[in-house]
């Protein structure tokens, strides 16, 4: 059983926010893996330890705010080691996440070209309405087991050929976006949707459906958590629907396609068994 | 084409017979005059030439259309209105919640319009700016919830109708080793949403309504029968577009202060509609019991139609709309000592449901008592009553049939039976008791395949009380049709002044709508306020939002359309006006349609006998009978007073050419209402 670490407060920066240029650090990708590999092998994410640091994810084409270290005493929002357990007895199926979720995501990554939108296409988490049941369906944060599957990766990071969905580390990434050890998207090593789309394809296949893709710049796009305080669970109206609570399990085992799980709820809610 | 915010500023308009879908693009005055929804729809038909008195409602040449309006998209409580000349000859402008109207605005869309036949069953695949005529012969004779989840998943966006990519080579040997052998690829997503019709739109039973969602419908003036006279099964929608806006931030700012209010809100989101009940049955005495022959048990001890009661027994979850946080629908499981009943699928009651099909069919009170008795059933009685409403909505949904109208249909051919104008040979041997469930099932099924006497009554209630009337040589059968305009009245009866007011169903714009506001002024006789009441309600069919929500709406409902469009200069007045002018062009459809001489006698007197001549036998309003037993004074002081303050004309009730050209829209119905001056 692998050691669990948690951690509530956001980490204090030990170098500058980053800037746009990933090499501005002057340490280039490959030497940041070797030279950082160390310091985040104990990392937790979604619990499960173990997850190999890539490299440093682009940084999205607007500058966003410098991570902001909160005072002495006063306690982050920023959480890592967290997950997200939602229950869709509980889920009314109104939106209002995807709704966020995708306002938030589209102004921070195209924030010119969705002036004059609002769209749930930039929304990572996605709620589905079969019919008297709605179902949750955002990125699990699945693993794999290295002694059956060989690798003890995400799926969708080990069928990546690009290692474009990373996980980026405390320290690093966008406070409120992406970082405290939750998956991102590498927009620049992405080759997006018109050329490949395995990820989405590995959690379908046999995971649930977390994957989607930017109608903009046709990359793939996960849920980074929002870095550890996700704008869908503040937005969420229905008590126990969402939840962002400090449990540590395998993400897998909460997943489903959003077909399965309808059945699943048309089993547990009202008795039936239907073929989805 | 102009670029619109708020707008998309393209209708489509699919023509099953040629195969052939083309685009319109209404101008910017268009949109200003009528935003979209009913009014909207109403002009469509005036542009169409759809008012011709001798277009066949059932027939290819009838215009169907599904309108969204400018803030239907990202707002809340959206919603989508469906309009259409009815097979009753009436108007038809129904509206329906869900998600449909919301992910139709997201594909890109202001509205579908249908016109023409399909040679075959087919359904219409709307994947953002493709729309597709399908083959639905497998779906064509399933029931609405079957046919529904078949079709969400046939619409597909591109991505997921590729084919996979991925190798072996892609994975880990062990992992490749340990791949479970059913692959789902890239099929596994369920996005889209259906508007679709069951055996009932398909036979075109005349009040067969388009259901989305399993229990949510466009119920009332039977859109479903004209899509099934197109052999259209099915709308599916997919839509990834977004909702432009002119100024979003201000927009979200302001959905977000209506869903904050809407949190708030214990009334609905308790029980919705199903909270009402009790109240309306033992406070207003206006609760339609075996065809409204009481409104009000005369024991308060009958629950079986409280919200709580029902939560207690059976709700298992609540849904909401697209971005609504009222969550008023609750689905449930049937749970009932009757294996007909037992474990069916279903929803609620709400109040709509549980007066129509429940109390009015005589579930509600212990065999061989009737409503004035004391009730002697025990708890476990009252969940079977419960138990019986909850399935008959069932039927009524997954056949696409609407229960209101549908509801007074049965509760006549019941009232008929007890009365002994009819007995079980004129029903096919099915004898139709109060509270009897199967026998209600028999006769629905009759009546969705049209079978023997079925096919009669799929015609509803006005001319099944006919049917009967002539059949037996009894024209007091009429008594007993609670029709106003020809169509069913809904779970508000007039009589009580406690609810709603005679003057609502004779003067609103669609047939016996429970939804045409305007009921504070209407029992004050301020006119003017009645009428503004009534043209904010249209403007919501228009806009197309939620009527349950209006209250947290209504501070921000122009800033909203402001915000959408981009138009600074909108108004509450202007709102009105949408309303006032699609008054003025339904009550010319009616008229003309019908080619009414004096349309007073020949409609707007047409209403349920019931009102004036059977006071209320029970309840806190015992003894009263509509408008205080007054129709004169309805009919030839108030109705006409009502008439005059719109610009109608005081004899006749039509729209004069003053008035019409004030409201912009005498090009459209001009030459219309200067016939019938």
């Amino acid at each position: 059983m692998a050691e669990i670490k948690r951690r509530d407060e956001a980490p204090k920066p030990t170098k500058e926010p980053k800037k746009t240029e990933t090499s501005a650090s002057g340490v280039s990708r490959r030497e940041f893996l070797i030279g950082s590999g160390a310091g985040v092998a104990g990392l937790v994410i979604g619990g499960v330890v173990g997850n190999q640091v890539i490299g440093k994810p682009a940084a999205p084409v607007v500058e966003a705010p410098a991570a902001e270290v909160p005072a002495e005493g006063e306690e982050s929002p920023y959480k890592a080691g967290y997950t997200l357990v939602f229950d869709s007895v509980q889920c009314t199926g109104c939106m209002l996440c995807a709704v966020a979720c995708s306002e938030k995501y589209a102004t921070f990554l195209h924030p010119e070209e969705t002036a004059n939108l609002a769209s749930l296409e930039f929304a990572r988490i996605r709620p589905m309405r079969f019919q008297y049941v709605d179902v949750i369906n955002v990125c699990s944060y699945c693993n794999l087991y290295e002694w059956a599957e060989g690798s003890s990766k995400f799926p969708c990071e080990a069928v990546c050929p690009e290692e474009a969905i990373i996980t980026v580390p405390e320290g690093e990434g966008e406070a409120g976006y992406y970082g405290m050890g939750y998956k991102w998207v590498d927009r620049e090593k992405c080759l997006g949707i018109d050329k490949c789309w395995r990820c989405a394809e590995i959690c379908e296949d046999q995971f649930a459906s977390g994957m989607s893709f930017d109608p903009i710049d046709r990359k793939a796009q996960v849920c980074s958590r929002c870095g550890g305080d996700p704008e869908c669970v503040k937005a969420c109206p229905e008590p126990g629907a969402l939840s962002w609570v400090p449990a540590a399990r395998n993400g897998r085992y909460f997943a489903n396609t959003p077909s399965d799980y309808a059945e699943l709820l048309y089993r547990k809610i009202y008795n039936h068994v239907r073929d989805l | 084409m102009a670029e619109y915010f708020g707008f998309t500023g393209k209708i489509a308009r699919v023509d099953l017979t040629n195969e052939t879908v083309t685009v319109i693009e209404p101008a910017e005055e268009i949109y200003r005059k009528f935003l979209g929804g009913s009014a909207m729809g109403a002009y469509f038909l005036f542009k169409e030439g759809i008012f011709d008195p001798k277009l066949d409602p059932l027939g290819p040449d009838n215009l169907l259309q599904f309108m969204v309006g400018p803030v239907t998209g990202a707002a809340p409580n959206a919603r989508i209105t469906l309009v259409t000349k009815s097979a009753y000859n009436i108007y038809c402008a129904s509206t329906c919640g869900g998600h449909f109207g919301s992910e139709l605005k997201y594909a890109g869309w202001d509205g579908i319009q249908v016109v023409g036949k399909a040679s075959k069953p087919v359904y219409l695949a709307v994947m953002d700016d493709t729309i597709e005529i399908r083959d639905a012969g497998h779906v064509w004779g399933k029931g609405v919830e079957e046919s529904e989840l078949i079709l969400k998943s046939e619409v597909l966006a591109e991505l997921e109708s590729r084919e996979g990519m991925l190798r072996d080579a892609d994975l880990n040997p062990q992992w490749a080793a340990m791949r479970p052998p059913k692959r789902l690829g890239m099929h596994a997503k369920r996005l889209a949403h259906v508007m679709a019709i069951g055996p009932g739109g398909e036979n075109q039973v005349w009040y067969s309504c388009v259901v989305t969602e399993g229990a949510r419908a466009a119920g009332r003036w039977g859109a479903g029968a004209v899509m099934g006279s197109k052999n259209l099964k099915a709308v599916v929608v997919r839509g990834t577009k977004g909702h432009k806006l002119a100024d979003k931030k201000t927009f979200l700012a302001l959905v977000s202060g209506i869903q904050k209010s809407e949190r708030g809100d214990y009334f609905w989101r308790s029980y919705g509609t199903a909270g009402i009940g009790a109240n309306s049955a033992y406070v207003e005495d206006a609760f339609p019991i075996r065809n409204w022959q009481w409104c009000s048990w005369a024991d308060p001890h009958v629950k079986a139609i409280a919200g709580p009661f029902m939560d207690q027994t059976s709700f298992v979850r609540k849904v909401s709309c697209y971005g609504c946080n009222l969550h008023c629908l609750y689905p449930v499981e049937v749970t009932s000592t009757d294996p007909l009943m037992d474990g069916t699928m279903s929803d609620m009651p709400d109040w709509e449901a549980m007066g129509m099909v429940g109390g009015n069919l005589g579930f509600m009170e212990m065999e061989g008592t009737d409503p004035g008795q004391p009730f002697t059933g025990s708890i476990k009685d009252q969940a079977e009553h419960l138990a019986k409403l909850q399935y008959t909505t069932f039927l009524h949904d997954n056949y696409s049939l609407d229960f209101i109208e549908g509801g007074n249909n049965l509760a006549l051919v019941m009232e008929l039976v007890q009365r002994g104008f009819i007995d079980k040979n004129d029903l096919d041997g099915i004898d139709l008791k109060w509270g009897d469930v199967h026998a209600v099932d028999e006769i629905l099924k009759k009546i969705v395949t049209r079978d023997g006497i079925g096919d009669k009554l799929a015609q509803g209630t006005y001319e099944t009380a006919r049917y009967f009337a002539e059949l037996k040589g009894k024209p007091e059968i009429m008594n007993y049709s609670m029709t106003a305009h020809h169509y069913g009245q809904p779970a508000h009866d007039v009589r009580s002044p406690a609810d709603k007011n005679a003057m609502e169903y004779v003067t609103v714009n669609r047939a016996c709508a429970h939804t045409g506001g305007g009921t504070a002024g209407f029992k004050t006789g301020d006119w003017a306020a009645a009428i503004a009441g009534q043209n904010v309600s249209a403007a919501q069919n228009s806009l197309v939002h939620c009527q349950f929500p209006a209250g947290h709406w209504a501070g921000s409902r122009i800033d909203l359309i402001k915000a959408a469009t981009g138009w600074s200069d909108f108004s509450d007045e202007d709102l009105q006006l949408v309303g006032a002018r699609e008054y003025a062009l339904s009550r010319l459809f009616e008229i003309h349609i019908r080619q009414l001489k004096d349309p007073k006698a020949e409609w707007d007197r047409q209403v349920p006998p019931r009102w004036f001549n059977d006071p209320l036998p029970t309840g806190s309003q015992k003894g009263a009978v509509a408008y205080e037993g007054k129709p004169d004074v309805l009919f030839n002081e108030a109705l006409p007073a009502y008439w005059k303050e719109r610009g109608w004309t005081e004899d006749k009730g039509v729209p004069t050419l003053d008035t019409l050209k004030k409201l912009g829209i005498d090009d459209i119905a001009g030459s219309i209402a200067s016939e019938h001056l």
